[in-house]
């Protein structure tokens, strides 16, 4: 695989196909846990762990899997690896791990790994995977981040609180001052789902805007060549 | 999909919507006699949040600011607003409100006329939700003079912890909880038991039921005037009334009393002024039975069983959502209906 | 090629799934024991530090995670299905119960809570361990979530003597604990909570540290 094909799969799993807002898929973590950045990002981190892990497994070993029981076999390493995740985080990041909760076993049920598994892993060499499954899940972290920073600055006006959890002895930003009354519904469920609502319209507005700039000036070299001649 | 039949003339809309806010004035007037003129100061600011609100969203939009400011349904929205928060909220709290139904649930939508859910008591949900402890906070009838009242409004510190209750709704409530706990020294009373307290009066809360029969005269006056239908009053009151009697009767001692629950809160409110909304309700006469009962039912669920003090908008905004669906299914007979 | 026959494939498939989960189980296994150890002493680490919220670690000096009691269902606890009294020694003198409780009687449901009391039957303080009471209105009782983070509302309870337990009840039902308007139950269900464990500490005080480190009671 050549380097335009590496950043073609790396666009496809940021931008055009982000299971977040695009595919909508792996709905319920990412509504439940990004009521703060440091919490969507950690999440966020852990399932990109998990996505570029059982990719490189998975294509690595695609020779060996039988078609007829391939998605057990996925399904059984997919747990095991995230079980190893899920041991790792509460041996050495416990206070996060108490956080993440239940969410960091249900990585194993997120259909965006699985699919990324059965779609591309299971079809491509290990190489490509990798960075499909690390890509894909640098589209989840980032619509995460976005949606945890967005909650909790609207929410209880702060970025990062709970980062101590990560760097011991760093503090949070305090954005507008310790009076701020919060807006509590940004952290609870509604508020998840109002903001992802805001993001799914943004990226189709940009989108919009980019294909009717691209109606409005077509780029030179694809002007069909078949075209009616305009009149000079 | 049906657009209410009130959008056609801009002139029809203003004219209904002025005989909306005439009918509030009843309801209005009873609030400021047992609960003291802050509340007008509350209209004024939803009035003019409204207003701005809708202003800047037309220029945004590039529509007609004149036509579409006179219309006057920014003003019942934001009356609305203020009639169901607590007299007492932070004035940021009744301007953000306001803000969020005109711009949010009713501009970003589409506007007058394209808004799937109730502006004010989409507001109302999201306020409640967003600060419970400030929209729980409700004086009782006569207890704060005018200056108190300004200075909770406009003032920064609030020490009224000591000063207000919760609603009458939820003051029972709580009582009918504890009586039912064996520790607690209410143990075995019912609620005509509880509800001797100073806060209650003879139906509901004290001063509150005073307002609830100025609102039902505003809204029978609003039948008369052919302004609304009487299907949905009738069906949401029936619906919340029965609900109430079935566990009431089984269980006197563990839940709130049908007229109890018809003059407390926003019954009276949302069955003439809010459920009766032609956009975000249903509008075959089936479907607004179907709507309103619905309403009625999910009031007294989330009343009974519900963590916030009032039920009146969450069963609103649930059964808004039903209203494509309902419209759709009750359509068939209409053909038949039209022609007598 | 000949197709496989129905047998073979199954016998193939079979093999291959028992391999994968053989391997993938050995995984596991391994990093579970490679991670043990740092998973109790974490764990260890957690308990301790909410403890330490409740009662002060200079004021004992023996390993309080090993020197506890099992309760089985108590009443008084409102512990439907036990749980553990630890007990605080300083030089070997009772200092202090730190007991496992639970309010039954919360807003939305039980709210689990841990209450330390000193040997002279005050209160040395109070947590909430889990609770789901309404957001922003009854979750003040956690002071994780309490807006007043310079007094937090449970820390009326830190060192409340002895002889003001009796008034251990919300000023709406005559006592001296404040709570916050529209949102009573909360605090009721923890003040009584705390009231009875503070109780049940008393009366029981030399039956729990008289046991033997890790019996049931």
């Amino acid at each position: 695989m050549d380097t335009q094909a590496y950043r073609e799969i790396a666009w496809n799993g940021i931008w055009k196909q982000n299971c977040g807002i695009v595919q909508i898929l792996g709905l319920c973590p990412i509504l439940a846990i990004s009521t703060n950045i440091v919490n969507a990002v950690s999440l966020g981190l852990a399932t990109i762990l998990v996505m570029a892990m059982a990719n490189l497994v998975i294509a690595a070993l695609r020779n060996f899997i039988p078609y007829e029981i391939r998605i057990p076999v996925f399904i059984l390493i997919i747990a095991a690896l995230v079980t190893v995740v899920d041991l790792a985080f509460n041996a050495y990041l416990h206070e996060l791990y108490l956080v993440l909760g239940i969410f960091i076993p249900l990585i194993v049920t997120n259909c965006i790994v699985l699919a990324r598994v059965e779609a591309f892993a299971a079809k491509n060499e290990p190489g490509g995977s990798t960075v499909d499954g690390i890509a894909m899940g640098i589209g989840l972290t980032l619509v995460l981040a976005v949606l945890g920073a967005m909650r909790e600055v609207v929410g209880s006006g702060t970025l990062l609180s709970g980062i101590d959890m990560l760097i011991p002895g760093a503090q949070p930003i305090v954005l507008f001052g310790a009076d701020y009354p919060g807006f509590l519904i940004a952290i609870l469920p509604p508020g998840a789902f109002i903001a992802l609502g805001c993001l799914i319209a943004g990226r189709n507005w940009i989108e919009a805007r980019k294909q009717a700039r691209a109606r409005a000036n077509p780029p030179a070299p694809s002007a069909p060549a078949d075209a009616p001649a305009e009149p000079a | 999909m049906n657009n209410s039949p009130f959008v056609r003339k801009a002139a029809s809309v203003q004219s209904v919507m002025l005989q909306v806010l005439l009918a509030l004035l009843p309801g209005i007037a009873a609030y400021v006699w047992f609960f003291g003129p802050g509340i007008l100061v509350q209209l004024a600011l939803a009035s003019a949040a409204a207003l701005a609100g809708e202003a800047a969203m037309l220029a945004i939009r590039g529509k007609p600011k004149a036509l579409f400011l006179t219309d006057l349904s920014a003003i019942v929205t934001a009356w609305l607003i203020a009639l169901s928060f607590p007299p007492i909220v932070p004035w940021w709290l009744t301007v953000t409100g306001t803000l969020l139904a005109v711009v949010v649930i009713k501009q970003l939508y589409g506007g007058l006329g394209q808004n799937p859910f109730n502006p004010a008591m989409g507001a109302f949900c999201l306020m409640i939700v967003a600060y419970p402890a400030l929209m729980s906070q409700w004086p009782a009838a006569g207890q704060l003079d005018f200056a108190t009242q300004l200075q909770l409004i406009f003032g920064g510190v609030r020490e009224v912890d000591a000063i207000t209750g919760a609603t009458p709704l939820d003051a029972l409530r709580t009582a009918l909880r504890s009586a039912a706990s064996p520790d607690s020294e209410l143990h075995g009373l019912r609620a005509a038991q509880l509800m001797d307290g100073p806060a209650f009066g003879w139906l509901g809360g004290k001063g509150g039921e005073w307002v609830a029969l100025g609102y039902l005269v505003g809204g029978l006056w609003l039948i008369q005037r052919r302004i609304i239908t009487w299907h949905i009053p009738v069906a949401f009151c029936g619906a919340l009334f029965a609900s109430a009697l079935v566990l009431w009767g089984l269980r006197p001692e563990g839940f709130a009393s049908p007229l109890f629950h018809l003059a407390s809160g926003g019954a009276m409110l949302g069955a003439f002024f809010i459920l009766t909304d032609p956009v975000s309700g249903a509008t075959t006469a089936r479907g607004k039975l179907l709507f309103a009962a619905g309403a009625g039912v999910l009031t007294w669920v989330i009343r009974s069983f519900g963590a916030y003090p009032d039920g009146v908008a969450f069963a609103t905004l649930l059964m808004n959502i039903l209203v494509p669906l309902i419209d759709m299914k009750t359509q068939a007979p209409v053909f038949g209906h039209k022609k007598d | 090629m000949s197709e496989p026959t129905a047998l073979g494939l199954s016998a193939r498939t079979g093999g291959v799934m028992v391999a994968f989960t053989i391997v993938f189980t050995a995984l596991m296994a391994f990093t579970y024991g490679a991670t043990k150890d740092q998973i109790d002493a974490s764990a260890a680490e957690e308990k301790m530090k909410l403890i330490s919220e409740v009662l002060p670690p200079a004021s004992y000096d023996n390993l309080l995670l090993d020197d506890y009691a099992a309760l089985g269902p108590t009443r008084e606890l409102g512990l439907d299905n036990g749980g553990r009294v630890y007990r605080a020694r300083q030089a070997g003198q009772p200092a202090a119960l730190i007991l496992e409780t639970t309010a039954p009687d919360g807003y939305s449901g039980r709210i689990d809570l841990i209450v330390a009391v000193r040997a002279d039957g005050s209160v040395s303080g109070v947590r909430a361990v889990t609770q789901r009471e309404t957001p922003g209105l009854g979750d003040y009782i956690d002071p994780k979530k309490d807006k007043d983070k310079k007094a937090p509302w449970i820390t009326q309870f830190t060192g409340l003597e002895a002889a003001r337990l009796p008034q251990c009840k919300v000023k709406k039902d005559g006592g001296d604990i404040a709570y916050h308007t529209g949102a009573t139950i909360s605090a009721r269900a923890v003040t009584n909570a705390v009231a009875r464990a503070a109780r049940y500490a008393a009366d029981n005080q030399n039956r729990l540290f008289a046991a033997p480190s890790g019996s049931t009671l």
